[in-house]
């Protein structure tokens, strides 16, 4: 590092960094765990509500299941 | 500030004037353009750009955990951003071996087309036509003034102006109605931004292995329609740029000359192709050359490679009048040899170490005089450091994808010798085709010219991306997003555009925090200062020797051409340029170039 004066630090450079036992939202596996998602990368009602999804899904299976944001 | 300067060498006198532009605010850091001016000869003798901040990405970067890179590098700028964001994440999905899905690509994509279509917009009419607009030429070339009233402009049909002066008036800040149109359109493509990447200009669902935007049919529907309304808008900027530049060329003969340096262009490509791009290193010529531009360094016009390993193993830091300590002799090695086991040398991005010194700046014959440090790149063919420039991206963007000729899609045509474009019906104007051509200089004209170029190309080329990514959500593919595990030990560089030209992060991981990351944004390139070898930045090359058009004398000089060439490069938004014409002093300065005789 350059010879020039620098304040004392406020915290380490690393402090906004991952906190031990907090689940990542990287994590291998998140993707699986997420409710409404499923493995060929498709989605189902699910993902978008908790109530009574199954009812929200498209009426007919061959058509495309775009639940809303 | 100004100081009239006498050389006399031999026979020939010289009568310089300094002249000094310095803050033009609003780049990495504050640029300074200092300038030595002969008045008689109307031609700018010498130049040297200096930038008095230091930013310190590279220093403070360093311990972090490298999934907060992106959050991070974003705040480098405060209009492109989304740029370093974007980039970033291409280097942290090489480090971390990940691949995004495909409508992830097209998310990112299409807010990448957003904003180079909001800040070229923005920058092209509220900024750079400020020096265009009729208010400037009046002030500055009077009787260029005069003729512009009474040149029918060539393409009025299509933009409904009748004159080339009712163009300039168009542009008149806060009255001209393509100024204020301009700011409409820039609210209109920062929504269509924001779509995407959920916050403009730094965004919030842009992520390593995907995005967090939700994909349903309405997030395309709303962007489309917004386009849709460019378009028209797009369709009417490019004649009327085409005509007032054409124009220039007429009424000013030897105007080329104005901001003309050698053709040696970087562009390092933007919007990948998502069936082609896996983000291995290995792989990095292929998918790099897939991208929807075309990645290439153009030198003397001709196209030296389009391979991103080249581009990579070639890029050199160098110093020589900026305020570090080199690093050659005692900083540390990170990388010695790339994954395909190319040497990569000490003065690489990955091995960079970056040791500040500041000091008075010092602007004489080998001072040091600026925070930016000078990026070259190794020409293997001759061992040539180049000073690339950017050509404020899009003429460098544009050159590169013709040249290369790859690019193909229902609207988007590279012909190897110009870029054909075509942009579809919209609620105003019908389908228009647009041909940018290959132009025969690097100056000044051409690199304004390219950027509303580049606008309709990222138009039609978010046509292609908004098509794309509605088909994989018409068949219910909805992923955006593929988790990975952050590995301990890995190494990663990201390669894209920023708005202004060539954009690259490099990254170094070790025990799962970031050991080492330099990302070169487009504006070091450009305004590099002189190396160690004592060749100079581009910004300087292209001043230097840059004929004055200006009518005014030295009393009341503003400097038009010098500050259309500097603008010209797009050096992060330069609209707080200042000018200060105290009252200086006189010096006299002589040289004899016999030895021992005169004083």
């Amino acid at each position: 590092m350059a010879r020039i004066r620098v304040g004392r630090p406020d915290v380490r450079p690393d402090a906004p960094s991952h906190v031990r036992g907090i689940r990542e939202g990287n994590e291998p596996g998140g993707y699986e765990k997420t409710p409404g998602l499923r493995p060929d990368g498709t989605a189902t009602a699910r993902r978008s509500t908790g109530i009574n999804p199954g009812a929200r899904d498209p009426i007919d299976p061959s058509m495309p299941n775009l639940p809303p944001a | 500030m100004v100081q009239n300067l006498s050389q006399s060498a031999g026979q020939e006198t010289r009568e310089l004037v300094e002249m000094s532009w310095d803050p033009i605010t609003r780049i990495i850091g504050n640029l300074g353009i200092h300038t030595k001016i002969d008045f008689a000869n109307r031609e700018v003798v010498e130049c040297r750009s200096t930038s008095s901040l230091f930013r310190g990405y590279s220093v403070f970067m360093k311990g972090k955990d490298p999934r907060d890179a992106h959050f991070i590098t974003s705040r480098i700028c405060g209009i492109c951003g989304d740029n370093h964001a974007t980039c970033s994440v291409y280097a942290q999905n090489m480090a971390y071996g990940v691949k995004m899905p495909h409508l992830a690509e097209w998310i990112v994509n299409l807010g990448e087309a957003a904003e180079f279509m909001f800040d070229h917009t923005i920058f092209q009419d509220n900024l750079v036509f400020v020096d265009f607009c009729e208010q400037m030429v009046k002030e500055t070339n009077p009787s260029l003034l005069h003729r512009a009233e009474n040149t029918a402009a060539p393409r009025s049909d299509e933009h409904g102006h009748r004159t080339i002066a009712d163009i300039m008036r168009a542009f008149n800040p806060f009255t001209g109605g393509m100024y204020r149109e301009a700011l409409q359109m820039s609210r209109l493509t920062r929504e269509m931004f924001c779509l995407m990447e959920g916050r403009h200009v730094h965004p919030s669902t842009l992520y390593p292995g995907g995005v967090g935007t939700v994909a349903t049919p309405q997030l395309f529907s709303d962007y489309l329609a917004r386009l849709l309304k460019v378009l028209d808008f797009v369709k009417k900027a490019v004649p009327m740029n085409d005509d007032l530049f054409d124009f220039f060329y007429a009424a000013l003969p030897g105007y080329e000359e104005v901001g003309r340096r050698r053709i040696m262009l970087g562009c390092w490509g933007a919007f990948q192709n998502p069936d082609v791009v896996d983000y291995t290193y290995r792989n990095m010529p292929e998918w790099g050359r897939k991208q929807f531009v075309t990645p290439g360094i153009i030198v003397d016009g001709e196209l030296v490679t389009n391979s991103l390993v080249d581009i990579n193993v070639g890029i050199r830091i160098l110093l020589g009048s900026s305020y570090y300590d080199d690093w050659e002799n005692d900083g540390e090695v990170f990388v010695t040899r790339d994954p395909l086991g190319n040497p990569i040398d000490r003065r690489h991005p990955w091995n960079q170490t970056t040791i500040p010194r500041p000091q008075k700046r010092d602007l004489g014959e080998g001072g040091k005089y600026s925070w930016v440090m000078s990026p070259r790149w190794l020409d293997p063919r001759t061992g040539d450091l180049l000073a690339l420039d950017t050509g404020g991206g899009p003429l460098a963007r544009l050159w590169s994808t013709a040249l290369n000729g790859l690019v193909e899609t229902d609207l988007i045509r590279a012909t190897g010798h110009s870029v054909k474009i075509t942009l579809p019906k919209s609620e105003g104007s019908p389908e228009k085709h647009l041909e940018w051509h290959i132009p025969k200089w690097s100056n000044t004209i051409e690199r304004d010219r390219a950027r509303v170029y580049f606008i309709a190309y990222a138009a039609a080329a978010a046509f292609h991306f908004v098509t794309q990514a509605m088909d994989e959500v018409r068949a219910g593919r909805t992923k955006v997003f593929q988790d990975f595990a952050v590995p301990d030990d890995a190494i990663g560089c990201g390669f894209h555009e920023a708005v202004r030209g060539v954009l690259s992060h490099h990254l170094v991981i070790r025990d799962g925090k970031i050991a080492n990351y330099h990302p070169y944004p487009p504006t070091p390139w450009n305004a590099s200062p002189r190396d160690v070898h004592g060749t100079p930045g581009p910004y300087e090359d292209a001043v230097q020797g840059l004929p004055i058009f200006e009518e005014n004398g030295p009393e009341n000089f503003k400097g038009i051409d010098i500050m259309r060439t500097v603008r010209s490069f797009d050096p992060c938004l330069p609209c707080g340029v200042h000018m200060y014409l105290g009252g200086g002093r006189t010096l006299k300065r002589l040289h004899s170039p016999t030895l021992g005789a005169g004083a």
